[in-house]
Protein backbone atom coordinates (compact mmCIF):
# COMPACT_ATOMS: atom_id res chain seq x y z
CA UNK A 1 0.00 0.00 0.00
CA UNK A 2 0.89 3.45 -0.23
CA UNK A 3 1.19 5.72 2.20
CA UNK A 4 1.03 3.38 4.65
CA UNK A 5 1.58 4.98 7.88
CA UNK A 6 4.04 3.93 10.02
CA UNK A 7 5.46 4.39 13.75
CA UNK A 8 8.87 5.41 12.22
CA UNK A 9 7.84 8.64 10.76
CA UNK A 10 5.71 9.42 13.57
CA UNK A 11 8.66 8.92 16.41
CA UNK A 12 11.06 11.29 13.48
CA UNK A 13 8.85 13.38 14.23
CA UNK A 14 8.58 13.01 18.20
CA UNK A 15 12.80 13.16 17.86
CA UNK A 16 12.55 16.11 16.30
CA UNK A 17 10.32 17.64 18.58
CA UNK A 18 12.14 17.18 21.52
CA UNK A 19 15.60 17.19 20.49
CA UNK A 20 16.49 20.61 22.33
CA UNK A 21 16.02 19.77 26.49
CA UNK A 22 13.87 22.02 28.36
CA UNK A 23 13.86 23.27 31.99
CA UNK A 24 11.29 20.30 32.65
CA UNK A 25 12.04 17.47 30.41
CA UNK A 26 14.54 16.07 27.53
CA UNK A 27 14.02 12.47 25.84
CA UNK A 28 15.88 11.33 22.94
CA UNK A 29 15.66 7.62 20.97
CA UNK A 30 18.93 5.96 21.60
CA UNK A 31 21.27 6.08 18.50
CA UNK A 32 20.59 2.69 16.94
CA UNK A 33 16.85 2.17 18.25
CA UNK A 34 13.96 4.50 17.23
CA UNK A 35 11.74 2.34 19.80
CA UNK A 36 13.61 2.85 23.15
CA UNK A 37 13.90 5.80 24.28
CA UNK A 38 16.46 7.89 27.50
CA UNK A 39 14.32 10.83 29.43
CA UNK A 40 15.21 13.11 31.92
CA UNK A 41 12.66 14.97 33.99
CA UNK A 42 12.73 17.17 36.93
CA UNK A 43 10.99 16.89 40.05
CA UNK A 44 7.73 19.30 40.47
CA UNK A 45 9.55 22.43 42.09
CA UNK A 46 6.73 22.25 45.54
CA UNK A 47 7.47 19.07 45.96
CA UNK A 48 9.72 16.38 47.75
CA UNK A 49 11.14 16.15 44.35
CA UNK A 50 12.15 19.51 44.36
CA UNK A 51 16.08 19.68 43.05
CA UNK A 52 15.61 15.98 41.50
CA UNK A 53 16.28 15.14 38.27
CA UNK A 54 15.19 11.63 37.32
CA UNK A 55 16.47 9.60 34.51
CA UNK A 56 14.73 6.73 32.57
CA UNK A 57 13.41 4.54 29.49
CA UNK A 58 10.28 4.72 27.87
CA UNK A 59 9.99 1.81 25.54
CA UNK A 60 8.11 2.39 22.37
CA UNK A 61 5.65 -0.51 21.49
CA UNK A 62 5.68 -1.29 17.41
CA UNK A 63 1.98 -0.54 17.48
CA UNK A 64 2.87 3.27 19.16
CA UNK A 65 0.90 5.81 18.39
CA UNK A 66 -2.07 3.34 18.53
CA UNK A 67 -0.51 1.40 21.86
CA UNK A 68 0.81 3.36 24.67
CA UNK A 69 4.50 3.83 25.92
CA UNK A 70 6.04 2.09 28.45
CA UNK A 71 7.91 3.82 31.18
CA UNK A 72 10.76 2.41 33.58
CA UNK A 73 12.94 5.04 36.13
CA UNK A 74 16.31 4.45 36.11
CA UNK A 75 16.74 6.99 39.41
CA UNK A 76 16.29 5.97 42.73
CA UNK A 77 13.28 8.65 43.70
CA UNK A 78 11.04 7.04 46.82
CA UNK A 79 7.80 7.44 44.09
CA UNK A 80 8.12 4.85 41.52
CA UNK A 81 10.77 1.89 42.09
CA UNK A 82 13.63 1.40 39.44
CA UNK A 83 13.42 -1.11 36.74
CA UNK A 84 9.74 -1.53 36.76
CA UNK A 85 7.33 -0.39 34.19
CA UNK A 86 5.38 2.49 36.06
CA UNK A 87 2.02 1.39 36.51
CA UNK A 88 0.40 5.08 35.66
CA UNK A 89 -2.79 4.89 33.55
CA UNK A 90 -0.81 6.43 30.84
CA UNK A 91 1.34 3.56 30.75
CA UNK A 92 1.27 -0.11 29.14
CA UNK A 93 -0.63 -1.18 32.65
CA UNK A 94 -3.73 0.15 31.50
CA UNK A 95 -3.88 0.96 27.83
CA UNK A 96 -6.88 1.65 26.92
CA UNK A 97 -6.95 4.93 28.14
CA UNK A 98 -4.07 5.76 26.31
CA UNK A 99 -4.73 8.08 23.57
CA UNK A 100 -3.43 7.91 19.86
CA UNK A 101 -2.56 11.67 19.97
CA UNK A 102 -0.92 11.78 22.82
CA UNK A 103 2.79 11.82 22.69
CA UNK A 104 6.33 10.81 24.51
CA UNK A 105 6.00 14.23 25.35
CA UNK A 106 2.41 13.83 27.40
CA UNK A 107 4.28 10.64 28.81
CA UNK A 108 6.78 12.89 30.27
CA UNK A 109 4.66 15.55 31.35
CA UNK A 110 2.34 13.01 33.15
CA UNK A 111 5.16 11.61 35.19
CA UNK A 112 6.04 14.86 36.35
CA UNK A 113 2.59 15.57 37.48
CA UNK A 114 2.52 12.39 38.85
CA UNK A 115 5.06 12.01 41.38
CA UNK A 116 3.84 13.95 44.00
CA UNK A 117 0.50 12.08 44.13
CA UNK A 118 0.31 9.08 46.59
CA UNK A 119 1.41 5.57 45.53
CA UNK A 120 -1.23 4.14 47.53
CA UNK A 121 0.31 0.70 46.87
CA UNK A 122 -0.37 0.37 42.91
CA UNK A 123 1.97 -2.06 41.39
CA UNK A 124 5.56 -0.35 40.92
CA UNK A 125 4.90 2.81 42.73
CA UNK A 126 6.52 3.65 46.81
CA UNK A 127 5.83 5.88 49.42
CA UNK A 128 8.90 6.82 50.86
CA UNK A 129 8.98 9.59 53.48
CA UNK A 130 9.62 13.14 52.66
CA UNK A 131 12.76 12.78 53.87
CA UNK A 132 14.19 9.94 52.33
CA UNK A 133 12.53 11.76 48.63
CA UNK A 134 14.36 14.61 49.54
CA UNK A 135 17.79 12.73 50.54
CA UNK A 136 16.94 10.68 46.86
CA UNK A 137 16.21 14.34 45.25
CA UNK A 138 19.66 15.41 46.64
CA UNK A 139 21.70 12.50 45.18
CA UNK A 140 19.98 12.13 41.87
CA UNK A 141 22.09 14.85 40.52
CA UNK A 142 25.06 12.96 40.51
CA UNK A 143 23.15 10.39 38.23
CA UNK A 144 25.14 9.54 34.66
CA UNK A 145 23.86 7.10 32.63
CA UNK A 146 25.92 4.66 31.45
CA UNK A 147 23.80 3.23 28.14
CA UNK A 148 23.09 6.93 26.91
CA UNK A 149 26.07 8.95 28.98
CA UNK A 150 23.56 11.55 29.85
CA UNK A 151 25.03 13.17 32.96
CA UNK A 152 21.92 14.35 35.36
CA UNK A 153 24.10 17.42 35.76
CA UNK A 154 23.68 19.01 32.26
CA UNK A 155 20.76 17.26 31.16
CA UNK A 156 18.43 19.87 31.45
CA UNK A 157 18.00 23.47 30.95
CA UNK A 158 18.48 25.15 33.92
CA UNK A 159 15.07 26.17 35.89
CA UNK A 160 13.96 29.85 35.06
CA UNK A 161 10.55 31.34 36.19
CA UNK A 162 9.88 31.74 32.78
CA UNK A 163 5.74 31.34 31.27
CA UNK A 164 7.25 28.09 28.93
CA UNK A 165 8.60 26.28 31.93
CA UNK A 166 5.63 27.31 34.35
CA UNK A 167 2.96 26.50 31.26
CA UNK A 168 4.34 22.56 31.06
CA UNK A 169 4.30 22.46 35.06
CA UNK A 170 0.47 23.53 34.66
CA UNK A 171 0.09 21.16 32.32
CA UNK A 172 1.77 18.63 34.04
CA UNK A 173 -0.30 18.56 36.60
CA UNK A 174 -3.38 18.96 34.49
CA UNK A 175 -2.49 15.61 32.97
CA UNK A 176 -1.90 14.10 36.68
CA UNK A 177 -5.54 15.58 37.39
CA UNK A 178 -6.76 13.90 34.26
CA UNK A 179 -5.24 10.53 34.61
CA UNK A 180 -6.05 10.04 38.63
CA UNK A 181 -9.88 11.21 37.46
CA UNK A 182 -10.34 8.47 35.51
CA UNK A 183 -9.32 5.98 37.44
CA UNK A 184 -12.11 7.70 39.81
CA UNK A 185 -15.01 7.35 37.18
CA UNK A 186 -17.28 4.31 38.35
CA UNK A 187 -16.85 5.28 42.00
CA UNK A 188 -18.48 8.27 43.58
CA UNK A 189 -17.13 11.79 42.35
CA UNK A 190 -14.85 12.66 45.24
CA UNK A 191 -11.98 13.15 42.57
CA UNK A 192 -9.65 16.20 43.67
CA UNK A 193 -8.42 15.34 46.73
CA UNK A 194 -7.69 11.66 46.29
CA UNK A 195 -5.27 11.51 42.79
CA UNK A 196 -4.79 7.59 42.64
CA UNK A 197 -7.29 5.70 44.23
CA UNK A 198 -7.30 3.75 40.96
CA UNK A 199 -9.57 1.22 40.18
CA UNK A 200 -7.64 -0.45 37.69
CA UNK A 201 -4.50 -0.47 39.99
CA UNK A 202 -6.50 -1.42 43.30
CA UNK A 203 -7.73 -4.25 41.26
CA UNK A 204 -4.06 -5.58 40.13
CA UNK A 205 -2.78 -5.58 43.51
CA UNK A 206 -5.64 -7.10 44.80
CA UNK A 207 -5.21 -9.72 42.41
CA UNK A 208 -2.10 -10.52 43.49
CA UNK A 209 -3.06 -11.82 46.46
CA UNK A 210 -5.08 -14.95 46.16
CA UNK A 211 -1.97 -15.86 44.17
CA UNK A 212 0.24 -15.32 47.38
CA UNK A 213 -2.23 -16.87 48.94
CA UNK A 214 -1.48 -19.94 46.75
CA UNK A 215 1.62 -19.91 47.20
CA UNK A 216 1.92 -20.06 50.57
CA UNK A 217 -1.07 -22.51 50.68
CA UNK A 218 1.24 -25.14 48.47
CA UNK A 219 3.98 -24.08 50.37
CA UNK A 220 2.55 -25.46 53.94
CA UNK A 221 0.27 -28.34 52.12
CA UNK A 222 2.08 -31.24 53.49
CA UNK A 223 0.90 -30.11 56.83
CA UNK A 224 -2.04 -29.21 56.10
CA UNK A 225 -3.66 -29.98 59.59
CA UNK A 226 -1.95 -27.74 61.15
CA UNK A 227 -0.89 -25.07 58.48
CA UNK A 228 -4.77 -24.02 60.04
CA UNK A 229 -4.33 -23.24 63.37
CA UNK A 230 -0.73 -21.97 62.41
CA UNK A 231 -2.31 -18.97 60.11
CA UNK A 232 -4.86 -18.18 62.94
CA UNK A 233 -2.49 -17.99 65.88
CA UNK A 234 0.06 -15.89 63.08
CA UNK A 235 -2.90 -13.52 62.32
CA UNK A 236 -3.88 -13.35 66.19
CA UNK A 237 0.04 -12.44 66.90
CA UNK A 238 0.09 -10.20 64.07
CA UNK A 239 -2.32 -8.05 65.48
CA UNK A 240 -0.04 -7.37 68.07
CA UNK A 241 2.70 -6.62 65.74
CA UNK A 242 3.04 -2.82 64.28
CA UNK A 243 1.31 -2.27 61.13
CA UNK A 244 4.10 -2.92 58.77
CA UNK A 245 3.34 -6.23 57.46
CA UNK A 246 0.74 -5.54 54.54
CA UNK A 247 3.45 -2.51 53.49
CA UNK A 248 4.13 -3.38 50.05
CA UNK A 249 6.39 0.38 49.36
CA UNK A 250 8.67 0.29 52.18
CA UNK A 251 11.54 2.14 51.83
CA UNK A 252 14.97 0.67 52.48
CA UNK A 253 15.40 2.21 55.32
CA UNK A 254 12.05 1.58 57.03
CA UNK A 255 12.62 -2.13 56.60
CA UNK A 256 16.10 -2.04 57.88
CA UNK A 257 14.43 -0.48 61.45
CA UNK A 258 12.07 -3.04 60.57
CA UNK A 259 14.08 -5.94 60.69
CA UNK A 260 16.31 -4.36 63.42
CA UNK A 261 13.69 -4.47 66.01
CA UNK A 262 13.09 -8.04 64.84
CA UNK A 263 16.16 -8.89 65.64
CA UNK A 264 16.01 -7.16 68.91
CA UNK A 265 12.62 -8.79 69.65
CA UNK A 266 13.32 -11.68 72.37
CA UNK A 267 13.20 -14.91 70.07
CA UNK A 268 14.79 -18.32 69.86
CA UNK A 269 13.34 -19.59 66.99
CA UNK A 270 16.16 -18.93 64.59
CA UNK A 271 16.37 -22.41 64.03
CA UNK A 272 13.24 -22.21 61.46
CA UNK A 273 14.57 -19.20 59.97
CA UNK A 274 11.24 -17.15 60.43
CA UNK A 275 11.53 -13.65 61.41
CA UNK A 276 9.52 -13.10 64.40
CA UNK A 277 7.25 -10.28 64.56
CA UNK A 278 7.68 -7.98 67.58
CA UNK A 279 5.61 -9.30 70.62
CA UNK A 280 4.45 -8.28 73.29
CA UNK A 281 5.87 -11.88 75.92
CA UNK A 282 3.12 -11.58 78.49
CA UNK A 283 0.37 -11.55 76.19
CA UNK A 284 1.62 -13.53 73.57
CA UNK A 285 3.71 -15.88 75.08
CA UNK A 286 1.62 -19.06 74.84
CA UNK A 287 0.46 -18.32 71.56
CA UNK A 288 4.18 -17.73 70.45
CA UNK A 289 4.92 -21.48 72.08
CA UNK A 290 2.11 -22.79 70.39
CA UNK A 291 3.14 -21.28 67.36
CA UNK A 292 6.77 -22.61 67.05
CA UNK A 293 5.62 -26.13 68.52
CA UNK A 294 3.50 -26.30 65.65
CA UNK A 295 6.34 -25.31 62.92
CA UNK A 296 8.10 -27.97 64.49
CA UNK A 297 5.85 -30.43 64.37
CA UNK A 298 5.18 -29.79 60.66
CA UNK A 299 8.50 -29.87 60.37
CA UNK A 300 8.85 -33.25 61.72
CA UNK A 301 5.44 -34.49 59.88
CA UNK A 302 6.83 -32.87 56.57
CA UNK A 303 9.94 -35.05 56.72
CA UNK A 304 8.46 -38.01 57.84
CA UNK A 305 6.54 -37.63 54.83
CA UNK A 306 9.04 -36.96 52.38
CA UNK A 307 11.06 -39.35 53.76
CA UNK A 308 8.38 -42.09 53.38
CA UNK A 309 7.62 -40.97 49.90
CA UNK A 310 11.54 -41.63 49.18
CA UNK A 311 11.45 -45.29 50.52
CA UNK A 312 7.88 -45.67 48.27
CA UNK A 313 9.74 -44.14 45.61
CA UNK A 314 13.07 -46.45 45.93
CA UNK A 315 10.86 -49.31 45.77
CA UNK B 1 5.75 -14.29 60.31
CA UNK B 2 2.88 -15.40 57.67
CA UNK B 3 2.59 -11.99 57.13
CA UNK B 4 6.18 -11.84 56.10
CA UNK B 5 6.32 -14.43 53.18
CA UNK B 6 3.35 -12.67 50.89
CA UNK B 7 5.80 -9.34 51.04
CA UNK B 8 9.07 -11.28 49.71
CA UNK B 9 7.86 -13.62 47.21
CA UNK B 10 5.64 -11.72 44.91
CA UNK B 11 8.60 -9.38 44.32
CA UNK B 12 10.72 -11.96 42.15
CA UNK B 13 7.81 -13.15 40.19
CA UNK B 14 6.67 -10.02 39.04
CA UNK B 15 9.88 -9.45 38.52
CA UNK B 16 9.89 -12.14 36.00
CA UNK B 17 6.69 -11.33 34.27
CA UNK B 18 7.54 -7.59 33.70
CA UNK B 19 11.21 -8.57 32.14
CA UNK B 20 9.23 -11.48 30.28
CA UNK B 21 7.01 -8.55 28.86
CA UNK B 22 9.86 -6.17 28.38
CA UNK B 23 11.43 -8.89 26.26
CA UNK B 24 8.59 -9.78 24.01
CA UNK B 25 8.18 -5.83 23.00
CA UNK B 26 11.20 -5.82 22.16
CA UNK B 27 11.15 -9.16 20.24
CA UNK B 28 8.38 -7.66 18.68
CA UNK B 29 9.99 -4.54 17.35
CA UNK B 30 13.31 -6.29 15.85
CA UNK B 31 10.56 -7.95 14.27
CA UNK B 32 8.61 -5.22 12.98
CA UNK B 33 12.10 -3.09 12.17
CA UNK B 34 13.20 -5.56 10.16
CA UNK B 35 9.88 -6.16 8.14
CA UNK B 36 9.63 -1.56 8.06
CA UNK B 37 9.56 -2.03 4.21
CA UNK B 38 5.57 -2.55 3.23
CA UNK B 39 5.08 -5.92 5.63
CA UNK B 40 2.44 -6.94 7.67
CA UNK B 41 2.45 -5.71 11.24
CA UNK B 42 1.91 -7.75 14.27
CA UNK B 43 -1.17 -5.97 15.05
CA UNK B 44 -2.94 -8.28 13.06
CA UNK B 45 -2.63 -10.89 15.04
CA UNK B 46 -3.51 -8.95 18.38
CA UNK B 47 -7.11 -9.48 18.35
CA UNK B 48 -6.50 -13.19 18.02
CA UNK B 49 -10.33 -14.95 16.67
CA UNK B 50 -11.97 -12.02 15.93
CA UNK B 51 -9.26 -10.77 13.79
CA UNK B 52 -9.30 -14.52 11.57
CA UNK B 53 -13.14 -14.71 11.28
CA UNK B 54 -14.52 -10.87 10.79
CA UNK B 55 -12.47 -8.57 8.27
CA UNK B 56 -12.63 -5.29 9.62
CA UNK B 57 -15.01 -4.44 6.60
CA UNK B 58 -16.65 -7.20 4.73
CA UNK B 59 -17.58 -8.09 0.94
CA UNK B 60 -21.21 -7.17 0.72
CA UNK B 61 -23.37 -9.62 1.68
CA UNK B 62 -27.26 -10.24 1.39
CA UNK B 63 -28.93 -9.19 3.94
CA UNK B 64 -31.12 -12.39 4.44
CA UNK B 65 -28.01 -13.75 5.64
CA UNK B 66 -29.20 -12.35 8.98
CA UNK B 67 -31.60 -14.80 9.72
CA UNK B 68 -29.22 -17.01 10.20
CA UNK B 69 -27.33 -15.63 13.01
CA UNK B 70 -30.74 -16.01 14.72
CA UNK B 71 -32.67 -19.04 16.07
CA UNK B 72 -35.76 -19.89 14.23
CA UNK B 73 -37.96 -19.70 16.82
CA UNK B 74 -36.61 -16.10 17.62
CA UNK B 75 -39.48 -14.00 16.70
CA UNK B 76 -38.82 -11.09 17.89
CA UNK B 77 -36.06 -10.74 15.06
CA UNK B 78 -36.96 -12.83 12.66
CA UNK B 79 -39.74 -10.65 12.57
CA UNK B 80 -37.31 -7.62 12.44
CA UNK B 81 -35.27 -8.99 9.78
CA UNK B 82 -38.14 -9.19 7.72
CA UNK B 83 -39.19 -5.79 8.25
CA UNK B 84 -35.86 -4.64 7.41
CA UNK B 85 -35.73 -6.48 3.90
CA UNK B 86 -38.47 -4.65 2.93
CA UNK B 87 -36.23 -1.59 2.97
CA UNK B 88 -32.89 -2.92 2.47
CA UNK B 89 -31.19 -5.62 0.58
CA UNK B 90 -27.53 -5.97 1.11
CA UNK B 91 -25.70 -5.66 4.66
CA UNK B 92 -21.73 -5.02 4.73
CA UNK B 93 -20.44 -6.15 8.13
CA UNK B 94 -17.70 -4.61 10.26
CA UNK B 95 -15.20 -6.52 13.30
CA UNK B 96 -17.05 -5.40 16.52
CA UNK B 97 -14.14 -4.23 18.13
CA UNK B 98 -15.59 -1.40 19.85
CA UNK B 99 -14.39 1.18 16.37
CA UNK B 100 -16.79 -0.69 14.46
CA UNK B 101 -19.25 2.77 14.25
CA UNK B 102 -16.19 4.74 12.85
CA UNK B 103 -15.23 2.62 10.23
CA UNK B 104 -18.73 1.16 9.05
CA UNK B 105 -19.74 5.25 8.59
CA UNK B 106 -16.04 5.56 6.60
CA UNK B 107 -16.29 2.81 4.57
CA UNK B 108 -20.09 3.30 3.71
CA UNK B 109 -19.67 7.50 2.70
CA UNK B 110 -16.15 6.73 0.52
CA UNK B 111 -17.87 4.52 -1.18
CA UNK B 112 -20.52 6.45 -1.73
CA UNK B 113 -18.50 9.43 -2.90
CA UNK B 114 -16.84 7.10 -5.64
CA UNK B 115 -20.42 7.51 -7.45
CA UNK B 116 -21.07 11.39 -6.25
CA UNK B 117 -18.45 13.83 -7.54
CA UNK B 118 -20.28 16.69 -6.25
CA UNK B 119 -20.02 15.65 -2.68
CA UNK B 120 -16.82 14.54 -2.65
CA UNK B 121 -15.53 17.79 -3.63
CA UNK B 122 -17.49 19.17 -0.43
CA UNK B 123 -16.46 16.47 1.60
CA UNK B 124 -12.70 16.75 0.43
CA UNK B 125 -12.63 20.79 1.70
CA UNK B 126 -14.28 20.13 5.10
CA UNK B 127 -12.03 17.42 5.38
CA UNK B 128 -9.00 19.42 4.51
CA UNK B 129 -9.89 22.21 6.99
CA UNK B 130 -10.62 20.13 9.76
CA UNK B 131 -6.98 19.45 10.95
CA UNK B 132 -6.69 23.10 11.18
CA UNK B 133 -9.67 23.49 13.20
CA UNK B 134 -8.58 21.00 15.34
CA UNK B 135 -4.94 22.46 15.71
CA UNK B 136 -6.92 25.48 16.72
CA UNK B 137 -8.58 24.07 19.28
CA UNK B 138 -5.52 22.74 20.69
CA UNK B 139 -5.18 19.82 19.64
CA UNK B 140 -1.53 18.89 18.70
CA UNK B 141 -0.08 19.47 15.31
CA UNK B 142 2.46 16.88 15.05
CA UNK B 143 0.44 14.20 16.50
CA UNK B 144 -2.78 14.18 14.45
CA UNK B 145 -1.32 15.18 11.32
CA UNK B 146 -0.17 11.58 10.67
CA UNK B 147 -3.83 10.30 11.07
CA UNK B 148 -5.17 13.72 9.08
CA UNK B 149 -2.84 12.47 6.09
CA UNK B 150 -4.07 9.03 6.01
CA UNK B 151 -7.41 10.34 5.94
CA UNK B 152 -6.90 12.40 3.07
CA UNK B 153 -5.36 9.94 1.17
CA UNK B 154 -7.56 7.73 1.28
CA UNK B 155 -10.12 10.22 0.04
CA UNK B 156 -7.79 11.05 -2.73
CA UNK B 157 -7.74 7.60 -4.10
CA UNK B 158 -11.34 8.10 -4.06
CA UNK B 159 -11.06 10.82 -5.75
CA UNK B 160 -9.11 9.14 -8.29
CA UNK B 161 -11.76 6.50 -8.53
CA UNK B 162 -9.98 3.56 -7.53
CA UNK B 163 -12.06 0.37 -7.84
CA UNK B 164 -13.80 -0.69 -5.11
CA UNK B 165 -12.21 -3.61 -3.65
CA UNK B 166 -8.67 -1.37 -3.71
CA UNK B 167 -10.59 0.79 -1.22
CA UNK B 168 -12.01 -2.53 0.49
CA UNK B 169 -8.09 -3.63 0.87
CA UNK B 170 -7.51 -0.69 2.67
CA UNK B 171 -9.64 -0.73 4.77
CA UNK B 172 -8.75 -3.61 6.14
CA UNK B 173 -5.41 -2.84 6.08
CA UNK B 174 -4.94 -2.74 9.80
CA UNK B 175 -2.75 0.86 10.65
CA UNK B 176 -4.43 2.57 7.56
CA UNK B 177 -7.40 1.34 8.95
CA UNK B 178 -6.77 2.26 12.70
CA UNK B 179 -5.84 5.67 11.62
CA UNK B 180 -9.12 6.52 9.87
CA UNK B 181 -10.62 5.99 12.80
CA UNK B 182 -8.02 7.47 15.00
CA UNK B 183 -9.23 10.48 12.81
CA UNK B 184 -12.79 10.41 12.95
CA UNK B 185 -12.51 9.75 16.64
CA UNK B 186 -10.68 13.13 17.07
CA UNK B 187 -13.13 14.86 14.71
CA UNK B 188 -15.93 13.74 16.80
CA UNK B 189 -13.78 15.03 19.91
CA UNK B 190 -13.23 17.98 18.48
CA UNK B 191 -17.13 18.71 17.28
CA UNK B 192 -18.26 17.66 20.85
CA UNK B 193 -15.73 20.11 22.56
CA UNK B 194 -16.64 23.36 19.98
CA UNK B 195 -20.54 22.62 21.26
CA UNK B 196 -19.62 21.61 24.83
CA UNK B 197 -22.74 24.22 26.37
CA UNK B 198 -24.77 21.75 24.12
CA UNK B 199 -23.64 17.84 24.61
CA UNK B 200 -22.43 18.64 28.35
CA UNK B 201 -26.68 18.50 29.12
CA UNK B 202 -26.38 15.08 27.79
CA UNK B 203 -23.47 13.37 29.66
CA UNK B 204 -24.67 11.55 32.95
CA UNK B 205 -22.31 11.28 35.93
CA UNK B 206 -21.49 15.61 35.93
CA UNK B 207 -18.40 14.41 33.54
CA UNK B 208 -17.42 17.46 31.71
CA UNK B 209 -17.36 16.96 27.94
CA UNK B 210 -13.15 17.25 28.19
CA UNK B 211 -12.89 14.02 30.40
CA UNK B 212 -15.64 12.34 28.55
CA UNK B 213 -13.95 12.72 25.45
CA UNK B 214 -10.61 11.60 26.86
CA UNK B 215 -12.50 8.40 28.09
CA UNK B 216 -14.96 7.44 25.63
CA UNK B 217 -14.17 9.39 22.42
CA UNK B 218 -10.46 9.42 21.66
CA UNK B 219 -8.76 6.01 23.10
CA UNK B 220 -9.73 3.44 20.78
CA UNK B 221 -12.35 0.79 20.72
CA UNK B 222 -14.64 3.07 22.45
CA UNK B 223 -17.84 2.41 21.34
CA UNK B 224 -20.43 4.68 20.40
CA UNK B 225 -23.59 6.18 21.43
CA UNK B 226 -26.59 8.94 20.25
CA UNK B 227 -24.11 11.85 21.44
CA UNK B 228 -21.29 10.49 19.31
CA UNK B 229 -23.13 10.09 15.82
CA UNK B 230 -24.59 13.29 16.52
CA UNK B 231 -21.30 14.61 16.55
CA UNK B 232 -19.42 12.98 13.60
CA UNK B 233 -22.45 13.77 11.47
CA UNK B 234 -22.23 17.60 12.48
CA UNK B 235 -18.19 17.63 12.07
CA UNK B 236 -18.58 16.66 8.37
CA UNK B 237 -21.87 17.49 7.30
CA UNK B 238 -22.50 14.06 6.73
CA UNK B 239 -26.11 12.83 7.45
CA UNK B 240 -26.06 9.48 8.97
CA UNK B 241 -29.47 7.05 8.97
CA UNK B 242 -28.89 4.21 12.31
CA UNK B 243 -31.67 1.17 11.84
CA UNK B 244 -31.80 -0.12 15.37
CA UNK B 245 -32.92 -3.40 15.93
CA UNK B 246 -33.24 -4.72 19.65
CA UNK B 247 -35.41 -6.83 21.55
CA UNK B 248 -37.66 -4.23 22.24
CA UNK B 249 -41.83 -4.89 21.10
CA UNK B 250 -43.38 -3.26 17.83
CA UNK B 251 -41.69 -5.77 14.60
CA UNK B 252 -39.26 -3.39 13.28
CA UNK B 253 -37.02 -1.24 13.79
CA UNK B 254 -36.40 2.07 15.16
CA UNK B 255 -34.68 4.62 12.54
CA UNK B 256 -33.17 7.39 13.68
CA UNK B 257 -31.71 10.42 11.33
CA UNK B 258 -28.74 12.48 12.71
CA UNK B 259 -28.95 15.34 12.29
CA UNK B 260 -33.14 14.92 12.47
CA UNK B 261 -35.32 15.77 9.16
CA UNK B 262 -31.76 15.81 7.06
CA UNK B 263 -31.49 13.26 3.69
CA UNK B 264 -29.27 10.17 5.49
CA UNK B 265 -26.53 9.33 3.03
CA UNK B 266 -24.59 6.84 4.90
CA UNK B 267 -27.13 4.14 6.77
CA UNK B 268 -26.04 1.76 9.64
CA UNK B 269 -27.62 -1.27 10.63
CA UNK B 270 -27.29 -1.33 15.22
CA UNK B 271 -27.74 -4.22 17.12
CA UNK B 272 -26.95 -3.97 20.92
CA UNK B 273 -23.00 -2.91 20.97
CA UNK B 274 -22.53 -2.96 17.05
CA UNK B 275 -22.73 -1.12 13.90
CA UNK B 276 -22.91 -2.66 10.31
CA UNK B 277 -23.29 -0.82 6.46
CA UNK B 278 -27.15 -1.42 5.07
CA UNK B 279 -27.66 -1.09 1.18
CA UNK B 280 -30.63 -0.31 -0.29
Amino acid sequence: FEGRPHPVKRLMKEAAELKDPTDHYHAQPLEDNLFEWHFTVRGPPDSDFDGGIYHGRIVLPPEYPMKPPSIILLTANGRFEVGKKICLSISGHHPETWQPSWSIRTALLAIIGFMPTKGEGAIGSLDYTPEERRALAKKSQDFCCEMCGTSMKTALLPLTSGSVSSQADKEAKELARQISFKAEVNSSRKSDSGPSNMAGLNHSAASREPQQDGAARVFQDPTSATSETQSSSAAASQEHAPPVSTNTSMSPRQRRAQQQSQRRAPSSTDFNRVQQPRVNMNHTGSTVLIVILTFALAALIFRRICLANEYIFEL
Amino acid sequence: MAAEEPQQKPEPLGGVNCLAYDEAIMAQQDRIQQEVRNTHTPQENLLGGIAVQNPLVSERLELAVLYKEYAEDDHIYQQKIKDLLQKYSYIRKTRPDGNCFYRAFGFAHLEALLEDGQELQRFKEVSARSKEELVAQGFTEFTIEDFHNTFMELIERVERRVPLPELLAAFNEPSTSDYLVVYLRLLTSGCLQRHRRFFEQFLEGGRSIKEFCQQEVEPMCKESDHIHIIALARALHVSILVEYMDRGEGGATNPHVFPEGSQPRVCLLYRPGHYDILYK
